[in-house]
């Protein structure tokens, strides 16, 4: 089987390279607190929307070979369903992987959501089920319950949405969620039931994964690290009779030369306010098992880009330039591809790639990185050139 | 300001006949049972979905001269919000009238979503909130086990919640149904503008939460007097609260009145319903119920339908929401033959400037 690459939707905003922080596409940038006119040359209001500019960046990734995209969902993000809905028309094949934490929806109304924008889309809509980071962003969402209990929570709403979509009626009586003689209507009940991605690194997340996801999916951590986990999660669920597979989301900077890679986040490392760093030094909240993880590879000493570099062009910086997970590949085409291969040998089966800005990248990427992952097989796939 | 109409798209299936199983548009064949029979070959294979008819409707609408649409909550048809983000891309200017219930999660999950569907449509998501079902066990079906008498209360929690994350930064609740602590919207998401709230109605407690949260009020199809009389019990409750009213109804309009009752008697034959013994009343309620919702459709005349329109605009109602079976030839007729005449009857300036 070959692997599946998946890009990513810039929710949380876009600046215009890796080394810059600002002008920003869309109404984002740093320290802006304030709504502002949402127009995309230059902040001015010119009659588009960010979504207008989304449009472009999930048309970039399915003519330049991605599956689809994650759509992350944070508190200061657009959220996922709305961009899906939206984009459902102007996109052929891309695949809308939306994150949720199923807290938030009645289970009933996830399951007609699903199966209408399945029937909106062909069949193009999958899920990266979350489950919450904790700590005050927690209860921000409106959600009181706590880190083992929200897992226990995510299990049971699965456990109601597959009953749902295997055909009524279903009954169902969990600590969270009730329902009697549930199903979905005809022309609905038709449709795939959406492929499951999940996240979480702690225990009650493994224990959820291996019973519902059909891919596992981490951050990129250490390659030791990473194939201990992979391990462990197939181990788990291979055990339940069940088969899953394992995934990474990963952001890359891919560039002709190893050096102009390293010259690109060197740049952008330069860039980072000092407020920051500082910032970054102290950050500890929320319950988060691969929040903590990720915090844990933190550089003793921080004097320059080189500190954050872990092994062979992995670098461990990437929440300093754009925020989100902590290590990413940087080097060649044929770095970024080798690592990547490499991943794949410790047991990844799809991955999740970002590069900003993510509108130009995707065409960079597919074009020149995708090529060279040779996956399972090993062997490179191109025909020699003449 | 001037009158809205919205048009209403089919979330449940749409057909010529009134029996919609002999007919479903958009939705892929059966190859066993091919609908051109062995006659004709049909190229369409899986290439046209339902939501490309509901896509067409909604233009219909928008190239019509309606000024929204309502997107109605029907448990076995697809889901609203859903629909109305298919089909927010391609409109300019309609506004997106969305119904649900409080039933369907987080309340300040809802608010963010609506957060993106007004940052990309410029403030034309609207939010209709209904009870849901009367029906405690259909209530159970839909994964909702909150009591009869705490639904109202669950609204109310509801769009106290989202109105308050939408439009406060930190916002803290505690409530029976939703909690929040240090909630709301920042940086470009903040300071984004709170759907308008559609609720209905004729209770005192219902009319009591209208006259707290709505910007509209909606009403359903009974006659003029019975509308003259339930906006004046809303007046009285609502003690200087303002709303918009809006009247649901179907509409079945004709060239001539003759042509509108032998079309409304061919659809309840199609729908093996009984043929009222006097027609000559222009309403007739529980006429296109089943297909719409809608508790009455106004029979007659293109003359007729717009003259009991402007009569329910001058008792007070400024927004229409209207349907017709099927959705689509219909939202072309009355956007065509009846919209413009409710217009001249309302309003005799823009008759005049014209
Ligand atoms: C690849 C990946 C993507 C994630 N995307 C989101 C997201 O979009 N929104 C979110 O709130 N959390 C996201 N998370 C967070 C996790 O789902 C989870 O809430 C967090 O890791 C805490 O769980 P844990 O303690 O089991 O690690 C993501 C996690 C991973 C690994």
């Amino acid at each position: 089987m070959s692997i599946d690459v998946f890009w990513r939707i810039p929710t949380h905003g876009e600046p215009g390279s890796h080394r810059a922080r600002d002008p920003f596409r869309g109404d984002w940038f740093p320290g802006n607190d304030n709504k502002t006119l949402s127009g995309l040359g230059g902040g001015g209001d010119d009659g588009f929307t960010y979504i207008d500019y989304l449009a472009e960046i999930a048309r970039a990734a399915e003519i330049s070979g991605f599956q689809g995209g994650l759509i992350p969902s944070f508190p200061n993000t657009d959220e996922p369903w709305v961009i899906s809905a939206f984009l459902a028309r102007e996109t052929k094949n891309f695949r809308f992987m939306i994150p949720f934490q199923p807290g938030f929806l009645n289970p009933v109304v996830a399951a007609r959501m699903t199966a209408s924008l399945q029937r909106a889309t062909g069949g193009r809509a999958l899920y990266n089920i979350i489950t919450g980071g904790g700590g005050p962003s927690q209860l921000w969402w409106g959600d009181p319950v706590k880190h083992d209990d929200r897992y226990g929570r995510t299990t049971e709403f699965l456990d109601v949405l597959k009953g749902i979509w295997a055909g009524g009626p279903f009954s169902y009586n969990g600590q969270f969620y009730q329902v009697e003689d549930a199903g979905l209507p005809d022309p609905l009940s038709k449709e795939e039931y959406p492929e499951i991605y999940f996240s979480g690194s702690s225990d009650a997340a493994l224990a959820s994964a291996s019973k519902h996801a059909d891919y596992y999916l981490s951050w990129l951590e250490p390659f030791d690290l990473i194939k201990d986990k992979f391990a462990r999660v197939k181990e788990r669920t291979d055990h339940l009779g069940r088969k899953i597979k394992c995934s990474i989301r990963v952001d890359i900077v891919a560039r002709p030369t190893e050096e102009e890679a390293w010259r690109e986040v060197s740049r952008g490392f330069e860039n980072i306010p000092k407020e920051i760093l500082d910032r970054y030094k102290a950050q500890n909240a929320g319950d988060s098992v691969g929040a903590s993880r990720q915090r844990g590879l933190r550089p003793q000493t921080i004097n320059s880009y080189k500190d954050f570099i872990l092994s062979p062009n992995i670098w461990t910086g990437f929440s300093l330039l754009r925020g989100g997970q902590t290590l990413g590949i940087v080097g060649s085409y044929e770095n970024v591809a080798a690592r990547l291969d490499e991943l794949v040998q410790l047991g990844t089966d799809a991955f999740i790639l970002a590069s900003t800005p993510h509108l130009e990248e995707a065409y960079r990427v597919g074009e020149e990185v995708l090529p060279l992952v040779r996956g399972k097989s090993g062997a490179s796939n191109l025909r020699a050139v003449a | 300001m001037a009158n809205q109409f919205y048009w209403q798209l089919p979330t449940s299936g749409d057909a010529r006949y009134g029996n919609a199983t002999r007919q479903r548009r958009g939705e892929a064949s059966d190859p066993n049972y091919p609908v051109f029979g062995n006659g004709v070959t049909d190229p369409r294979r899986n290439a046209f979905s339902y939501f490309d008819y509901i896509h067409q409707v909604t233009k219909a609408a928008d190239l019509s001269g309606f000024n929204g649409i309502f997107i109605p909550d029907n448990p076995d048809g697809e889901e609203p919000w859903i629909v109305a983000g298919y089909v927010a891309r391609s409109t300019q200017r309609l506004k997106l009238l969305t119904q649900f219930d409080a039933s369907r999660g987080s309340a300040v999950y809802a608010a963010k979503n609506a957060v993106s569907f007004q940052r990309y449509t410029g403030g034309r998501f609207a939010w209709h909130i209904t009870e849901g079902s009367q029906d405690e066990r259909i209530r159970k079906q839909l994964g909702d086990f909150v009591p009869k008498q705490d639904i109202l209360a669950r609204i109310d929690e509801f769009i106290t919640v989202a109105k308050g994350v939408l439009t406060t930064f930190p916002f803290n609740f505690v409530g029976r149904f939703f909690e929040v602590q240090d909630g709301g919207f920042q940086g470009p998401l903040s300071d984004r503008q709170v759907p308008s709230i559609y609720l209905g109605g004729n209770s005192t407690a219902q009319l009591e939460l209208s006259a707290k949260h709505a910007d509209v009020h909606v009403l359903d199809a009974v006659e003029h007097d019975a509308i003259a009389q339930q906006i004046a019990a809303y007046r009285q409750i609502a003690q200087g609260r303002a709303v918009d009213f809006a009247l649901r109804i179907d509409v079945l309009a004709r060239e001539t009145r003759e042509e509108a009752l032998e079309d409304a008697k061919r659809f309840l034959n199609q729908t093996e319903a009984a043929i009222p013994a006097d027609d000559s009343p222009l309403l007739w309620p529980g006429f296109s119920e089943q297909h719409t919702g809608a508790k009455a459709s106004l029979i007659g005349s293109y003359d007729e339908v717009a003259a009991a329109l402007a009569a329910y605009a001058h008792l007070g109602v400024t927004q229409f929401v209207l349907a017709a079976v099927p959705h689509f030839e219909e939202a072309y007729r009355v956007g065509t033959h009846v919209l413009p005449l409710v217009r001249q009857l309302t309003n005799p300036a823009q008759k005049q400037a014209a």
